[in-house]
C-alpha cells in the first residue's frame, strides 16, 4: 500500500475535523454560507483542474455549473427531489456540455481558448435567459421541492451544509487522484511541452477534451445541489460574470493547489457578504484584494501560506536533524 | 431594398464602433503583447467625459479630443503602475492584472458618475435623420461610420507609413538593436499604452451617442472588443477590420432574422469562426501544435 504523506493526510484531517464541528457551532444563517462557500469552492477547484494543471483559461465554467444547476432543478420539478436523481441529472447534464466545450477547445489556445468558451458560455445563458416556458426566463426557477433521501427531507440547514461538505470532499479526492494519475500528469505536461509531449506520442486534443471532461463532472455534482441552496436558481449562475468570479476565487486562493479554490470562494464570498453590509463600495474591495494578491502572491494565498510555512517547518526540521 | 440598405449602414456603424474600440486594444496586443482587459474601462470613461461635456455647453466638438486625453492620462498613470511590470509576465498574468483593474475603474466610476443610464445631449449638427431611398437613417450613425475609418486610416497611416511607426515596429522585433541606436524603448512602448487608452476613450466618446454609458457597459464593450480582435486574428491591423466586420454584421442581422435568438445565433456564428480557423480570421501562417 501507498504511504499518505503527513503533509497531506494532516489538512485532510483538519477538514474532516472543521466538517464535523460546524454544525456543533455555527448557527443556520452561517452553515447555509458555508455550504455555499463548499459547492462554489468545489466548482472553482474542478476549473482548478483545467487552469493550474493544464493552462487552460476558460471564461464558461459557469456554463457547466449552471447548466447543472438548471438541469437538476427542472429534474426536481418534474420528478420530485431525489438526492440521486437531481445529482444524476445535474451532473448528466453538466457532462454533456462539458463534453461540447472539450470538443471545441480541442484545438484552440491562449485567448483564442478565452474568447471560445466565452462564447459558448454566453450562448448558455441566451438560452436560459430567453426560453422561458423550460427555464423561466429572466426570474429563474422557484419553488423547488426540497432534496429527499429515501424517507428523509434533507432541507434544514445542518442537511445541507453536511451534504455539501460530503460532496466538496469526495470531489477533492477525485481531483486529487486526477492530478496524481498519468491523466493529470500528461494534462501538466501538454501545458509545459506541448511539442515534446506530442512528439512522446501523446494526443494533446484528447488529453484537453478528457480534463474538460473531469471539471465539467465535479462542477455539475456541486451546480446540481446549489439551487437547493435557497430552493432557487436564476440566470446568473450561467452568466460569464460568475465564471471571471470563479477565475477572481481561484487568484485568490491559488492556482495550482486544488484545496486553495475553497479559500479563494471563502474569502470571496465573506468579503461580498460582510463588506456589502458596510459599504456599496464591495466591489472596489474585492478588485483591490485581488489586484494586491495578483501583485504580491502570484502563487495566491495557499501558495503564500504554503510556502511560507514549508519553509519555516523545513527550518525547524533541519535544525532539529542537525548533531 | 431601402430596407436592406439601412440595414447594411446600421451594421457598418456598429462595425466602425467595434473596429475603434479594437484597434485600441489590437495594437497593445500586437505591438507590446499586452493584453489589457481594462480598456472597457478606458472606453466607459470616454463615455462619461462625452456626456458631461455635451451637457455642458462648450463647443462640442471638443468632447471628443477631451475623452482622448482623459482617457490616455488614465492610461499614462496606469502605465507607469502596474502595467509596466507586465509586460513580460505571460498573457494569464496580464489578464488577472488588468481585470482586476477593470473592476476598480468600473466602481470607481459607479462611485463617482451614479448608477444611473446617462444619455448626451448630441448638439444640432448630428441629430436628426438623412432619408435613404426613403427609408430614415440617424445621421449620427454616418458621422460614426465616417469617424471610423477617417481614424482607423490615420491610424494605419501612423504606425505603417511614419518614422515612429517604424521605430515601434523595429522595437517590436528587436528591442536590443533599437536601443542600441539610441532609442529609449520605454518611452515608445509607454506612448503606444497611452495612445490605445486614448482611442479607447475617443471610442467611447463615439459611441455614447449610440449605447449611451451606464456601469456594465464597460463589460459589454470589452467582450465585443476582445471577440472582435479575436476572431480577426491577433496581430494584424486587416484582422482586426476583418473582426470588427464579422462581428457588427453579425449582430446586427442576427437582430433582423432571428429576433428571439438573436445574441445565441451571433455568438454561435463567431464561435463557429473560431472553430473553423481557431488562429482568427487573418493570421500569420503558423504551426499548429
Amino acid at each position: 500500500m501507498r504511504d499518505i504523506p503527513l503533509s497531506r493526510a494532516a489538512p485532510l484531517a483538519a477538514a474532516l475535523l472543521a466538517l464535523a464541528l460546524a454544525p456543533l457551532l455555527a448557527g443556520a444563517f452561517h452553515l447555509r454560507f458555508l455550504a455555499e462557500i463548499l459547492l462554489l469552492g468545489t466548482a472553482v477547484m474542478s476549473l482548478d483542474l483545467l487552469v493550474g494543471l493544464g493552462g487552460l483559461v476558460t471564461l464558461g465554467h459557469a456554463a457547466l455549473f449552471g447548466t447543472a444547476a438548471y438541469a437538476a432543478a427542472i429534474a426536481a420539478l418534474h420528478l420530485g427531489g431525489n438526492l440521486f436523481l437531481v445529482l444524476g441529472a445535474g451532473t448528466g447534464a453538466a457532462l454533456l456540455m462539458a463534453a461540447l466545450m472539450g470538443v471545441a477547445i480541442m484545438r484552440s489556445s491562449h485567448l483564442f481558448l478565452l474568447i471560445l468558451t466565452l462564447l459558448l458560455g454566453q450562448v448558455a445563458w441566451e438560452v436560459a435567459f430567453h426560453w422561458r416556458e423550460v427555464t423561466g426566463g429572466a426570474d429563474g426557477l422557484r419553488g423547488l421541492p426540497p432534496l429527499s433521501l429515501g424517507p428523509w427531507r434533507l432541507d434544514g440547514p445542518r442537511a445541507l451544509f453536511l451534504l455539501s461538505g460530503g460532496l466538496a470532499l469526495a470531489a477533492y479526492l477525485l481531483a486529487r487522484s486526477f492530478a496524481d494519475a498519468p491523466i493529470g500528469r500528461a494534462l501538466v505536461g501538454a501545458r509545459e511541452q506541448p511539442l515534446r509531449m506530442s512528439a512522446l506520442g501523446y494526443s494533446i486534443p484528447r488529453i484537453r477534451f478528457r480534463a474538460m471532461l473531469a471539471a465539467g463532472g465535479i462542477a455539475g455534482a456541486a451546480g446540481s445541489l446549489y439551487p437547493f441552496l435557497n430552493l432557487y436558481v436564476g440566470p446568473q449562475s450561467v452568466h460569464w460574470s460568475l465564471s471571471a468570479t470563479m477565475i477572481i476565487m481561484l487568484v485568490i486562493g491559488g492556482v495550482g493547489s486544488l484545496w486553495g479554490a475553497f479559500l479563494g470562494s471563502a474569502i470571496y464570498l465573506a468579503l461580498q457578504t460582510y463588506v456589502s453590509a458596510y459599504t456599496d463600495r464591495w466591489q472596489l474591495f474585492v478588485g483591490l484584494v485581488f489586484v494586491l494578491i495578483v501583485l504580491l502572491l502570484p502563487r495566491g494565498l495557499a501558495g503564500g501560506l504554503t510556502g511560507g510555512l514549508a519553509g519555516s517547518l523545513a527550518g525547524v526540521l533541519s535544525r532539529r536533524g542537525r548533531p | 431594398m431601402g430596407y436592406a440598405i439601412v440595414q447594411t449602414l446600421n451594421a457598418l456603424s456598429f462595425s466602425a464602433l467595434l473596429l475603434l474600440t479594437g484597434l485600441g486594444l489590437s495594437v497593445v496586443l500586437s505591438l507590446m503583447n499586452f493584453v489589457n482587459l481594462a480598456h472597457g474601462g478606458f472606453y466607459l470613461l470616454g463615455s462619461y467625459v462625452a456626456v458631461l461635456w455635451l451637457g455642458s455647453g462648450a463647443p462640442w466638438w471638443l468632447a471628443f479630443p477631451a475623452a482622448f486625453l482623459a482617457a490616455g492620462l488614465a492610461g499614462a498613470v496606469l502605465e507607469r503602475f502596474p502595467f509596466r511590470r507586465f509586460y513580460a509576465r505571460p498573457h494569464l498574468m496580464q489578464v488577472l492584472l488588468t481585470y482586476g483593474l477593470s473592476v476598480i475603474m468600473a466602481d470607481l466610476m459607479r462611485w463617482g458618475f451614479g448608477a444611473q443610464i446617462l444619455t448626451p445631449e448630441l448638439p444640432a449638427a448630428l441629430q436628426g435623420v438623412v432619408f435613404l431611398f426613403d427609408m430614415p437613417f440617424p445621421l449620427y450613425r454616418l458621422f460614426l461610420i465616417g469617424a471610423g475609418v477617417a481614424l482607423g486610416l490615420l491610424l494605419w497611416l501612423l504606425l505603417d507609413r511614419t518614422l515612429w511607426g517604424a521605430v515601434l515596429r523595429a522595437a517590436v522585433t528587436d528591442r536590443g538593436i533599437v536601443e542600441t541606436l539610441g532609442i529609449d524603448t520605454r518611452h515608445l512602448f509607454a506612448a503606444v499604452l497611452v495612445l490605445s487608452a486614448g482611442l479607447g476613450g475617443l471610442s467611447g466618446a463615439l459611441g455614447a451617442g449610440m449605447l449611451a454609458a451606464y456601469p456594465g457597459l464597460d463589460e459589454e464593450v470589452l467582450i465585443l472588443a476582445l471577440v472582435t480582435v479575436v476572431v480577426g486574428g491577433l496581430g494584424s491591423f486587416g484582422g482586426t477590420v476583418a473582426g470588427a466586420l464579422v462581428v457588427g454584421f453579425a449582430l446586427t442581422f442576427s437582430k433582423v432574422w432571428f429576433p428571439e435568438f438573436a445574441n445565441v445565433v451571433a455568438f454561435s456564428a463567431m464561435a463557429g469562426f473560431l472553430l473553423l480557423r481557431p488562429n482568427g480570421l487573418i493570421a500569420p501562417p503558423l504551426r499548429q501544435i
